[in-house]
């Protein structure tokens, strides 16, 4: 029968979840869902191996992996497969399961069936991230990939061993310039790092507005609208083999004169010509425009053209709080009116119609920035986690020179909050981490889009995040919204940082090479450790101290020996920390996603080709109330939360904000003013829980 | 000439106590066929097997039919025999929500058939017996106010007509795009059945409470109940052999079934009558698939469903500048 060919059982009992017996959800199906999903399915699709060395050989000789005898015996590969296959890995959900095997896992050519199981992966990424450094080395990446305390980024944990593979790095972000070259050259960069698999997002700030001179005649530009629908149909067609469809992003100055038209685009009914439907976009919203909205003064947006003719210089890099008196009092620049609360609003209700735009708020970004004397962050990228420093280049006519300048590059990766605290190896584990995200940064070179391999080749960044925060919580009974996680995650990111900070400043040590720029930056002139010295982060509630038991907390004296150490032998990341969104990598650890709270304790999940039922780990039907929707949060205490985290980490935090359809616009935008005033350096999506059609007749009875 | 005498809707003054709420919400759940990306199910709909298609189609058109002859008769029908302003008015955003559904399915089919294959889909519609016998049972008791002299009891069937279509005759067709999507199949059309699921979910209650306010009013309460009956038995029946006829080359049959009686179970409650079908195990992913809750997608991939018109701007004030900003550690 035709609808068995397509009906799978492990779905079948994957949905039985959410079938309520006695009031409790069945919560064993999803056991049995990943048994069935095994047996039925994953078992019969696996390429059978005799041995390991065939296995290896096979894999190798039909060009599936890298040659990893150039770097090992098979003796030594042989080791760590032993030791990893001890280990006696088991998915813990359907979700973890179906997760890996479908996106993860090595396939032969016909797509059909699997070569690797998990415990292959994790070796094959171990073993070229160890490189030859021996088996030694190998093992202690695979240790901590296999015990689900550290997870590299899709990128690397996919692509890392295969012969024919997409890049390690995923993450990459450049300044859009004002003119056809600049913009030829942005487009041109889109298509590349789309179809090598990565999200890029760019600054189109610098752009003219529409109706501004070309040549000195007026009402010419088209504005920031064309060039973001060209943006889109770029990243649609390039995509990574039709695996996954290109993703970009654009942020905009607010006070960017298209603002308004930048906002509409998302809204539903608006002129095909101007609708973006695929392309995410962002706000770059600088203090002195929050100051304008809170003493409601008038406004003015600005036609960024007439200050480059004026001043020579970009509207986007100018600080507004200096600046913005003169612009708005300067005759020979072009602008309009607007209320700036009207605006704060307005924003509101497009993240209520479609979840955009993110928010960037500048100056928190580059307050705290420790290379400010280097440059400023002016934008943010696809998730909203990374703020590096980015200036334009300029791009000249074939024939002529370019000035390259930075674009951004990164890498990512995450720790796992409750196996790192359970295994008592935060430190191993970060060292581990931060070590595996320099070797890939080392081996990356995009060199086909110059502006991004010259930042990587010179800062070196990376950014090390963190998941499962509030599984780990619910674990320990301890509620999301309370002091004791605040507390929790005061102590606990510290740590991140401080480790962080000692490997980089170790491997600056062994290699005798820094960042360019360190000596610039906040860690060579100490500022950076000012914090840090004025007082200590040890956990203050007894249940927290309960939970670092066992674990050596750094106090303010080793703060004071690691500045010394930063001092005299610097860092070799630009860059280090940023807290992703990571989804399917927090599904395979069996992980609650980055630091946000959950939004369900059974989250559906919709995929673009399925729908999967996900019980949020270590949940029973017993400590249910531990895991609190996020829906159900005072989203507050949740912005308080993540600027408790933020304090520690030296880019950003993918921060989403949870609202229901009875949260009015103005709800929305008092979120934003309680953000900005917290320091958060930038808000990711809106997600919105509708009422449902229960609730309204309910209501109205 | 007659001197009628011509009133304005007046929103100030409710005329009971759902066509506000009704209002909002249908306003709120607006949305537009091409707002959604059904061609990225193109590679999906190459994978279905022949017969799993042709059912698909099918399901397609049976439901374009439907929709058609709800905002086409349906709806103006009613509209014009219902007292309320404030409710004409509401039915008259359905019906404008109904055009719209009637055109998505065409979305779809234009989407991922060739022009010959959709040909034939409004082919079969036209000659598919038991298709044809739903709409004309259905279009009977609506075409039964459109006299001078409708009674009330021919205005509680035709509401009632309403009722049968959107929570009941629908669901034959809604199962296999559910069923599919579940499975991963053809996910991104699913997107447009869940939202068109929605709206007649809404309108099937929003009509069942109208034809509620009939009945109380009615002399002959038991027969017209009895009567409504017949006519549910009459088009079950009949739904029982649509189903057969479309779902039994892919080995769904008995499940949609199941499903058509779990929502005739429906209909009637929506028009305040007890349920009469018996009802086991419905499967599990179709019903999941119905919940219009929230759930989770990665932007990059897919366009949420959550997401609804915002009604209220509400303004910032000068007090919400001023918050506690302490922060515990």
């Amino acid at each position: 029968m035709i609808a068995n060919d397509v009906a799978k059982s492990w779905i079948l009992l994957n949905n039985e979840i959410m079938v309520k017996q006695d009031d409790e959800f069945s919560l064993h199906k999803d056991k049995e869902a990943v048994r069935a999903y095994f047996l039925e399915y994953v078992n019969k699709n696996t390429v059978f191996f005799y041995t390991l060395k065939e296995k290896i050989d096979y894999l190798i000789e039909n060009d599936y992996y890298i040659n990893f005898y150039e770097w090992y015996t098979f003796e030594e590969m042989e080791e760590v497969y032993n030791y990893i296959y001890a280990k006696k890995f088991r998915f813990q959900s359907f979700m973890s399961a179906f997760k890996f095997f479908q996106s993860y896992a090595l396939r032969d050519d016909s797509g059909k069936n699997f070569l690797e199981r998990y415990e292959d992966r994790v070796v094959a990424v171990a073993l070229f991230l160890a490189r030859g450094k021996g088996p030694k080395k190998a093992i202690e990446y695979a240790e901590t990939f296999i015990n689900q305390e550290y997870q590299p980024a899709t990128p690397t944990f996919l692509n890392a061993g295969k012969k024919r593979s997409g890049e390690l790095v995923s993450c990459f972000l450049d300044e859009v310039g004002d003119n056809l070259n600049g913009i030829g050259y942005a487009v041109d960069s889109a298509m590349k790092l789309s179809s090598i698999g990565g999200g890029v997002a760019f600054n189109i700030s610098k752009i003219r507005a529409r109706g501004e001179a070309i040549k000195g005649v007026d009402g010419r530009a088209g504005g920031v609208l064309p060039i973001m629908k060209i943006m889109e149909d770029t990243f649609s067609y390039a995509n990574q083999l039709g695996q996954r469809p290109g993703a970009g992003a654009v942020y905009l100055n607010i006070f960017h004169a298209d603002i308004e038209e930048f906002l509409d685009c998302k809204k539903i009914n608006v002129d095909e010509k101007i609708r973006i439907k695929s392309l995410s976009i962002g706000i770059i919203i600088p203090d002195k425009f929050m100051e304008l909205a809170e003493k409601d003064e008038v406004c003015y947006l600005i036609y960024p053209h007439t200050v480059m003719t004026e001043y020579g210089k970009y509207l986007d890099e100018m600080d507004m709080d200096e600046m913005y008196a003169e612009l708005i009092t300067n005759p020979n620049i072009k602008k309009k009116k607007v209320n700036a609360r009207h605006l704060l609003v307005r924003i509101a209700q497009t993240q209520k119609e479609s979840g955009y735009p993110y928010i960037f708020f500048k100056e928190n970004a580059n307050r705290v920035h420790p290379l400010r004397e280097v440059g400023s962050v002016k934008f943010s990228n696809l998730c909203t986690e990374i703020m590096q420093v980015s200036e334009v280049s300029d791009i000249n006519i074939y024939g002529q020179e370019d000035t390259i300048r930075y674009g951004i590059s990164c890498n990512l990766g995450s720790l796992n909050i409750a196996t790192v605290m359970d295994n008592k190896r935060v430190k191993e584990a970060v060292k581990s981490a931060m070590h595996a995200l320099t070797v890939v940064s080392d081996v990356t070179d995009i060199n086909m889009v110059p502006s991004i391999a010259k930042a990587n080749r010179e800062l070196h960044s990376v950014g090390l995040g963190a998941m499962n925060l509030h599984g780990y919580l619910a674990k320990n009974f301890v509620m999301y919204e309370s002091f004791e996680a605040l507390d929790f995650a005061n102590t606990f990111f510290m740590m991140v940082n401080y480790y962080s900070l000692e490997t980089s400043m170790e491997i600056a040590k062994e290699r005798n090479e820094t960042f360019k720029g360190f000596d610039k930056s906040e860690y060579a002139n100490g500022r950076y450790f000012d914090m840090y010295l004025e007082r200590d982060y040890l956990p203050q509630s007894d249940k927290v101290k309960e939970m670092f038991e066992g674990i050596h907390i750094p106090s303010i004296e080793d703060w004071q020996n690691l500045k010394e150490k930063v001092q005299e032998h610097g860092v070799y990341h630009a860059y280090r920390m940023a807290i992703a969104p990571n989804q399917s990598t927090s599904y395979i650890m069996n992980s609650t996603a980055s630091v946000m709270p959950i939004v369900d304790a059974i989250e559906v999940r919709e995929y673009g080709d399925s729908t999967t039922y996900y019980p949020m780990p270590y949940l029973t039907n017993d400590n249910l109330f531990y895991f609190k929707s996020a829906y159900d949060m005072d989203q507050k205490k949740v912005l308080k939360m993540i600027s408790v985290i933020q304090r520690h980490i030296d880019q950003g935090v993918s921060t989403i904000l949870h609202t229901d359809s009875k949260n009015t616009t103005r709800d929305l935008a008092k979120y934003y003013i309680y953000a900005h005033k917290l320091g958060l350096k930038s808000l990711y999506y809106t997600r919105t829980r509708k009422s449902s059609i229960d609730e309204c007749v309910s209501c109205s009875a | 000439m007659e001197n009628k005498v011509f009133n304005a809707v007046n929103w100030n003054k409710p005329d009971n106590d759902y066509a506000q709420v009704f209002w909002e919400q249908n306003i709120k759940q607006f949305w537009i066929d091409t707002e959604y990306i059904p061609s990225k199910d193109m590679d999906s709909w190459k994978g279905l097997s022949y017969e799993m298609k042709s059912t698909y189609k099918k399901a397609l058109g049976g439901l374009t039919l439907l929709d058609t002859l709800q905002s086409h008769t349906g709806m103006p029908k009613i509209i014009d025999h219902v007292d309320s302003l404030q409710n004409k008015a509401v039915l008259s955003y359905m019906c404008m929500m109904e055009a719209i559904h009637a055109k998505s399915y065409s979305t779809i089919f234009t989407t991922v058939a060739s022009t010959n294959e959709i040909n034939d889909v409004f082919g079969w519609v036209r000659e598919n017996k038991y298709l044809q016998f739903k709409a004309r049972t259905i279009d009977s008791y609506y075409r039964g106010v459109d006299k001078p002299d409708a009674t009330d009891e021919d205005l509680f069937m035709a509401l009632g007509a309403s009722v049968l279509l959107e929570s009941f005759l629908f669901y034959s067709g809604f199962f296999l795009p559910l069923w599919l999507c579940g499975q991963g199949q053809m996910v991104a059309s699913a997107d447009i059945i869940k939202k068109i699921v929605a709206d007649e979910s809404i309108h099937g209650i929003f009509v069942g409470l109208i034809a509620q306010d009939v009945y109380k009013t009615l002399d002959n309460k038991e027969e017209m109940k009895q009567k409504f009956l017949s006519v549910l038995d009459e088009l079950y029946q009949n739904e029982m052999k649509y189903t057969e006829e479309i779902y039994t080359e892919v080995g769904l049959t008995a499940e949609v079934k199941e499903y058509v009686r779990y929502n005739g179970n429906k209909a009637l409650m929506n028009m305040g009558f007890e349920p009469i079908f018996e009802v086991k195990q419905v499967n599990p992913i179709v019903l999941n698939g119905l919940n219009t809750e929230t759930t989770q997608h990665d932007f990059f991939s897919k366009k949420s469903t959550n997401y609804e018109k915002a009604l209220e701007i509400v303004h910032l004030k000068d007090e919400d500048f001023k918050m506690d900003m302490a922060v515990e550690v």
